[in-house]
């Protein structure tokens, strides 16, 4: 074949005429009825697949050999897959004759048509269609189908629609984990990769939003404590206003949009609106940043549970025992005020502390303590938010809790 | 893998199994399909993942199954057994998140592209087992609950000797390795051996299971927070440390991994330690895959409700106000 235009053909209601009834048959038979073409199969056998659509209805038998031009009367497109390659070539011959395109699945170098290696992905936007052709190379079309349909599952391509959607938008609530690119999802990458719009705040991965193409519109509605902040009904009304102008809107949070992240309300709001919404879990902070310290929130023979709370409300009474890790969230400001609200509850004075500041950036910093003595320390070194407070027997895990032994500071 | 038919509605039989047999299983499921697998001779030779989904009736076992019967025969290739590597090997701890292909971390999935070796285990999405190369040797330490399984003192010294012939040993778990999944044991038997080793957190089914749920661990004005223990031990039992009591009266929500067979004991004793009988509680049921299942009822009937569905482990138990929520999906 010289040339090779691809096509997107609209087989709905179309007559497909397909001579022979073998495996490389029945496969294509399959594909045009899956596009809603009527399908004329004519062979004098035809395989266990091919039988199975005959028997379903889906498809018209015509158990005889190919005979003449006659055979294809009124086809919009040929299909040849005998075997003999006597028949095959008549069958080719006339179509040409009559001028309908005919794909010869038996002879790559001559045939007037093909079908090219094809990949369905489901993307934010809905199924798009993903083939490729090699000049005659099946195996390299296959190669090269699977690494774009790959590219677009993880999201490395741009997968924004550039035409206006006819359905109303989307939103997606993706949790964008502790703040570092590698620790979004797979499928959080791909939702941002088809946002029109992305909507974060101070603890998104910043780095993954300043590489979007200029033309994604990014609203900050970031929180820095003590400075003003969007408040959330009004960021719950831009996403509706987004996604009803037809838009797909990409709520990135830092770590989970569930764990403290208001995330549920941000949903209610868009499904009150008619409007669909997916929730794509994110790492959460409150296990993945004392990880990154070399604290493991539950260890065995160590710990056996372990309750995360915001630090600015109330604490909760919770387990006592330092075999309970307690994680604040949140929780800088009122350090000191909470431990001795630990203490009153029953937790021991010298249960260890840490607080992990700038969890996974290079400036991240542990501070050790036990619940007596980490207020102090904290104030000493400075300690700011964001940060991630653990208490419990876990922290002795950590190797700053070794260091801090080591060198009598606890 | 990549399926070029739809399978939706049609029989699949698995004759061997490959290294990969497990990403291939989860593949065909998601796509619909009905699947047999030919029971080997030995059924030692059955990983237990494959195992695992059997007894969980999400695929069948045959010990002579007859081909003809059924609409797609996958042949399994020979397994491969990668190189020896020259240098240090190193080993990387991946929370694998819940069994869903598309919930593993951008960096999780690197991790997985340039293994030599991928230990896993049953919980662990064993769709993303794809995305390792083709020649890696993939190795099922899976547990099943109360069968035989594999001690981790021996997980820890495969993952050792592994990188200690100079390949990259990936360890692949459900959810985070850290949160009940013995990483931090993991991790000091690497360094005590001086293997480097490199932790990737997962997204921890204890908040994953319920939001695929459409319930939030926390919400504004209902709960601002939550805890997460595990349920394998029931109260009462000698070996149980964990305070119930205090659980019980906390106001958080209360999320219980492995908790489906102590469940009536759990909600008995929370009931008893103060916790109101219809306070809302959840089970959700293999979260992620696309046999997930969600029961919901009060606490005091939850473990009925769950048992009269036939909901059994792996699943994920939510107690809390926010365990009604979701009534608009």
């Amino acid at each position: 074949m010289k040339s090779a235009l691809p096509l997107v053909l609209d087989l709905t209601g179309r007559l497909v005429v397909a001579v022979g009834g073998g495996p490389v048959s029945a496969r294509r038979v399959r594909a045009f009825v899956d596009e809603g073409a009527a399908v004329r199969v004519i062979s004098p056998w035809v395989c266990e697949d091919l039988r199975d659509l005959v028997l379903e209805g889906a498809v018209e038998w015509q158990a005889r050999d190919y005979v003449d031009a006659t055979d294809l009367d009124g086809a919009w497109l040929v299909h040849t897959a005998v075997g003999e390659s006597g028949v095959d070539r008549q069958v080719a011959r006339d179509a040409e004759s009559l001028r309908v395109w005919c794909v010869d699945a038996t002879d790559a170098a001559t045939t007037a048509a093909s079908v090219p290696a094809r990949a369905d992905v489901t993307i934010p936007d809905g199924r798009v269609t993903i083939s490729t052709y090699a000049a005659g190379d099946p195996g390299l079309a296959t190669s090269l189908r699977d690494g774009v349909a790959d590219a677009a599952t993880r999201g490395d391509l741009d997968l924004r629609r550039t035409r206006h959607r006819t359905t109303s938008g989307w939103v997606a609530l993706v949790g964008g984990g502790p703040g570092v690119d590698g620790l979004l999802t797979a499928r959080g990458h791909q939702l941002l990769r088809s946002a029109d719009v992305v909507v974060v705040d101070r603890l998104a991965p910043r780095a993954i939003v300043d590489r979007l193409p200029a033309s994604v519109r990014v609203i900050d509605v970031g929180k820095t404590p003590g400075h003003h902040a969007v408040p959330q009904w009004r960021i719950n009304e831009i996403l509706v206003e987004e996604a009803s102008r037809g838009l797909g809107v990409v709520r990135l949070k830092g770590g989970d949009p569930y764990v403290l992240g208001r995330g549920g309300e941000e949903r209610l709001a868009c499904e009150a609106a008619g409007l669909s919404v997916e929730v794509v879990p994110g790492v959460t902070s409150a296990v993945s940043v004392p990880a990154a310290a070399g604290i493991p929130v539950t260890h065995r023979g160590v710990a056996r549970g372990f309750t995360v709370v915001t630090g600015h409300e109330a604490i909760p009474g919770l387990p006592t025992g330092s075999d309970h890790t307690l994680v604040l969230l949140m929780g800088v400001s009122q350090l000191s005020e909470t431990m001795t609200t630990l203490v009153a509850q029953g937790r021991s004075a010298d249960c260890p502390v840490a607080v992990v500041e700038r969890g996974f950036a290079p400036t991240q910093r542990t501070t050790v303590g036990t619940v007596s003595t980490i207020g102090a320390l904290a104030r000493e070194r400075g300690v700011e938010s964001p940060a991630v407070i653990v208490v419990g027997d876990v922290v002795r895990l950590g190797p700053e809790w070794s260091e801090a032994v080591a060198g009598g500071v606890s | 893998m990549s399926l070029d038919l739809s399978l939706t509605g049609r029989s699949v039989l698995l004759t061997g199994i490959a290294h990969d047999a497990g990403a291939t299983i989860h593949a065909l499921l998601r796509d619909g399909a009905h699947v047999t697998v030919t029971a080997p001779a030995d059924p030692a030779d059955l990983p237990t993942s494959v195992r695992d989904l059997a007894e969980r009736g999400l695929i069948e076992l045959r010990a002579e199954p007859e081909p003809t019967a059924y609409d797609v025969v996958i042949r399994a290739a020979r397994a491969t057994v990668p190189a020896e590597g020259s240098g240090a090997g190193e080993v990387i701890l991946v929370g694998g998140g819940p069994s869903d292909a598309g919930l593993i971390t951008i960096q999780g999935l690197e991790a997985l592209q340039r293994a030599d070796v991928v230990v896993h285990d049953r919980l662990a999405p064993l769709a993303a087992l794809a995305h390792a190369p083709e020649g890696a040797e993939i190795i099922d330490v899976g547990k099943i609950p109360r069968g035989e399984f594999t001690p981790q003192e021996r997980i820890n010294a495969i993952l050792v000797e592994q990188a200690q012939r100079g390949r990259t040993v990936v360890r692949l778990k459900g959810g985070d390795n850290f949160v009940f999944g013995r990483g931090g044991e993991e991790a000091q038997a690497c360094r005590t051996a001086g293997i480097p080793v490199t932790v990737v957190p997962g997204i921890t089914s204890s908040v994953a299971a319920p939001a695929l749920a459409g319930i939030p661990v926390t919400h504004r004005d209902l709960v601002q927070g939550f805890s997460v223990v595990s349920g394998h031990v029931p109260p009462g039992d000698p070996r149980s440390t964990l305070d119930w009591g205090a659980l019980a009266r906390s106001g958080t929500t209360l999320v219980i991994l492995m908790g489906v067979a102590t469940l009536p004991a759990v909600a008995t004793e929370l009931i008893a330690q103060g916790l109101a009988a219809d306070t809302p509680a959840a089970v959700v049921a293999d979260a992620g895959m696309a046999s997930m299942r969600t029961v919901r009822a009060p606490l005091d009937a939850i473990a009925e409700t769950a048992a009269r569905e036939g909901i059994g482990a792996p699943a994920v138990v939510v107690i809390g106000a926010v365990a009604a929520l979701d009534v608009l999906a």
